[in-house]
Parts: C-alpha cells; structure tokens; sequence
C-alpha cells in the first residue's frame, strides 16, 4: 500500500500530520490527520492564582 | 556575498515566536533581501523530508523557538541541529523551557491521564490513550513519545546564541537579525537581543524604601501607579529579570509587575532562587514566625519565581518520592 506522507502541516498554527493510503489501484483508502502535541495547559493552570491566568493562557496559542 | 540561509521552527510552542517575527511589519522584506528563509512550518510549505536532504551545516541560521516536549520535538532539534552552523535558542521556551515548562511540577504520565480521562470535560469511557504506534485498518500510525518532563533547546542540543522573551519583542530581533547579516555577534553561548542589566535597572517607578510587612495580591490593595510594586508588596520579578524588552519595560508600562520572560539576568543561572533572595531582602522583620507569615503572603511561588524556567532551573522539576 502506498503511502503519501504530509509532514509538518504547514502555514497554520500548531502541529500536524497527515498520512494518506492508496489502494492497488492508486485511489485513497484511507487518510488519517494526526496531531503530534500535547502541552498540558489543562493540568499546569489547575491551583495558579486566577489573576495569574491572563498571563498563562495566552501561550495556548500566540497567533 | 550570497544571501544567508535561515530556518526558523517550532517545538512545544504557541506560534507567538513566529508571530513576533512577523510583527517586524514591513521590515521582513528587508530580512527576506538578506537571507532565503529554507524552512518556516508556520509560513512556508517546506516539509522535514527538505530539511532531511540538506548537507549537513547548509543552513547557516537556526532561529529555534518552543521547548523540548516530546520525541519529535527533540528530533528536529537534532535534525536542525545537524543541519545548521548556528543554533539560536529563540525564545524563553526554548531558552529556559518557558510557560509549557511548568507542566515540571506533574509527572508526564498525570498530565495525560488528566487530559485524556480525568478532567471534567473529558467523555472517554473506553480510556483512549494517545500511542505512540497504532494499527487501524492495516497501516501503522505512529505518534512522538511524551516525555516525562519538558526541557530547554539547550538541554537536548549545543546550543550558540539565546534571544529571550515570551516572545521576544519585534525591534529587539531586528536588531539580531541586523548584528547576524552584518557579521557582528558576540561570543558564542551569549544572549543577544537585550541588556546587560537587570530589569530593575530601567524601571521608571519611583523608589523609596524597601520594607515589606506583607506581600499582597492585585485585588487585595489599592496600589500606586507611580510607585515600584515590590516597594508596596506586589510581586514583581524585576530583580531576577533580564532587562531590554522594551524602554520603559512593557508590562511596568501596562500597569502589571514583570513576570520575567526574558529570563535570569547576567551571571545569573536561577532566576527563583535570585528572587527568593531579592525577597529575602526586603522583608521588614527580624522575628522568624513574622517572616513565614509574611512570606505565606506571596500566592504560587513556584509558579511565580518560574513562571517561565522551570525546566532550565537548578530544579528542572518537582521531585516525586
């Protein structure tokens, strides 16, 4: 099975992939989009003084 | 002289490094005259299979901005690494770890069990775990491993020059870009793009008398706009901060204490432990239990003192037992 490799995903924020597969016929079987990344803003803003949080927040994202 | 050859990339990172790049406004194009930009995820459709096939040290600029936080992350710096003569840590994540570093007080295996089950808004009753190779349908997926602790670009790779702040401000990578195009760095490992000082050092507040009887959080005083914030109990990092990212600092001008981002000052390696000892100073008392009063004032301090350098810190992360 063929493999079409999309790595990075460019011209947006974050990261990405995407993995394409083609059948014996050279037609999509599958497509998978992945999203390597995780930071953990959801556990390290737990227990941070809430005025604190508009200056941790906005490093989710910058763009 | 052909046109320099610059990358810029990006790890654990939000894009506000990029985005600082491309807050020079008009003055990108007078980057773009002076040098071909090879790799740009955010900005250009090169993939890493392009920088795969370069000969080794084709790029002679490196602007690498994000931390260490998983497998692929430290791959790529080693690629870029391997890839290019000069390596600028740019950035405070990837100077000192920077805001995803803070992630060090949680073990990585408890931030991917909050994430993918535990948190309130999370519905998974088959427990999903991201792998890091999956089998669907009979191909293979593969995904970076997530690392049990976050790092420093230093921390993974040689390491030549560190542009700090988060981000670092617009004029201030003119002006590196400007003393790399006309040749004209300083010693390797150093910091360009700001001070030699303190960020106290350029504070325009007024100073009076140090002596602290309590320390206080925003909403709990009416403070002077005028006067420094360490002065009347607000904590501000001025003291341990790198000075430079702007002529008054930026945050002072908004009316908010400094947080930091630009890092240690000079010969400075922690920034916390040159806060706790600026603290130490100012406190108004000589009775011990007084003093821990006093110093129970002061709201996360782990997350003040390195609010943006956990990972490059003396203790890179909380100690589990």
């Amino acid at each position: 099975m063929k493999k079409i490799s999309i790595d990075p995903i460019t011209r947006l924020e974050g990261h990405g992939k995407i993995e394409i597969f083609l059948n014996d016929q050279g037609d999509v079987e599958n497509a998978y989009f992945q999203v390597p990344e995780l930071r953990g803003f959801e556990v390290f803003c737990l227990g941070r003084p809430v005025e604190e949080l508009p200056r941790i927040v906005p490093r989710i994202c910058g763009v | 002289m052909g046109k320099l050859k610059f990358a810029l990339y990006w790890g654990a990172a939000c894009g506000g490094c990029d985005v600082a790049v491309v807050d020079t406004h008009e003055k990108l194009l007078d980057i773009v005259a002076a040098a071909d930009i090879l790799f740009w995820p955010v900005a250009m459709d090169f993939k890493y299979h392009d920088v795969e096939e370069m000969a080794d040290q084709h790029i002679d600029i490196c602007l690498f901005n994000g931390a260490v936080r998983n497998s692929e992350n430290e791959h790529i710096a080693h690629l870029l690494r391997q890839k290019s003569k000069v390596m600028v840590a740019f950035g405070a994540c990837a100077q000192l770890g920077g805001i995803p570093g803070l992630a060090n007080e949680k073990r990585g295996k408890e931030i991917l069990d909050y994430v993918y089950h535990g948190s309130p808004s999370t519905i998974s009753p088959k427990e999903v775990y991201p792998q890091e190779v999956v089998s669907v349908s009979g191909v293979e997926l593969k995904l970076p491993r997530f690392y049990e602790t976050v790092m420093a670009l230093d921390q993974v790779v040689e390491v030549d020059y560190y542009v700090p702040g988060c981000p670092p401000e617009s004029a201030r990578i003119l002006e590196v870009v400007q003393a790399i195009v006309t040749g004209n760095l300083p010693p390797k490992g150093s910091v360009v793009g700001a001070l030699d000082k303190a960020l106290c050092d350029t504070c325009p507040r007024k100073r009076e008398e140090k002596k602290v009887k309590a320390f206080y959080r925003p909403h709990e005083i009416l403070f002077d706009l005028e006067r420094c914030f360490l002065e009347q109990g607000l904590i501000c990092l001025g003291p341990a901060t790198r000075g430079g990212c702007s002529d008054p600092p930026r945050c002072i001008r908004s009316n908010m204490p400094c947080r930091g981002c630009y890092g240690p000052p000079p010969d400075v390696t922690d920034q916390g432990v040159k806060m706790m000892s600026a603290i130490g100073s100012i406190i108004d008392s000589q009775d011990p239990e007084k003093i821990e009063q006093i110093i129970h004032g002061i709201a996360d301090p782990l997350g003040t003192f390195y609010r943006f350098g956990l990972p490059a810190s003396a203790l890179r992360k909380k100690r589990f037992l």
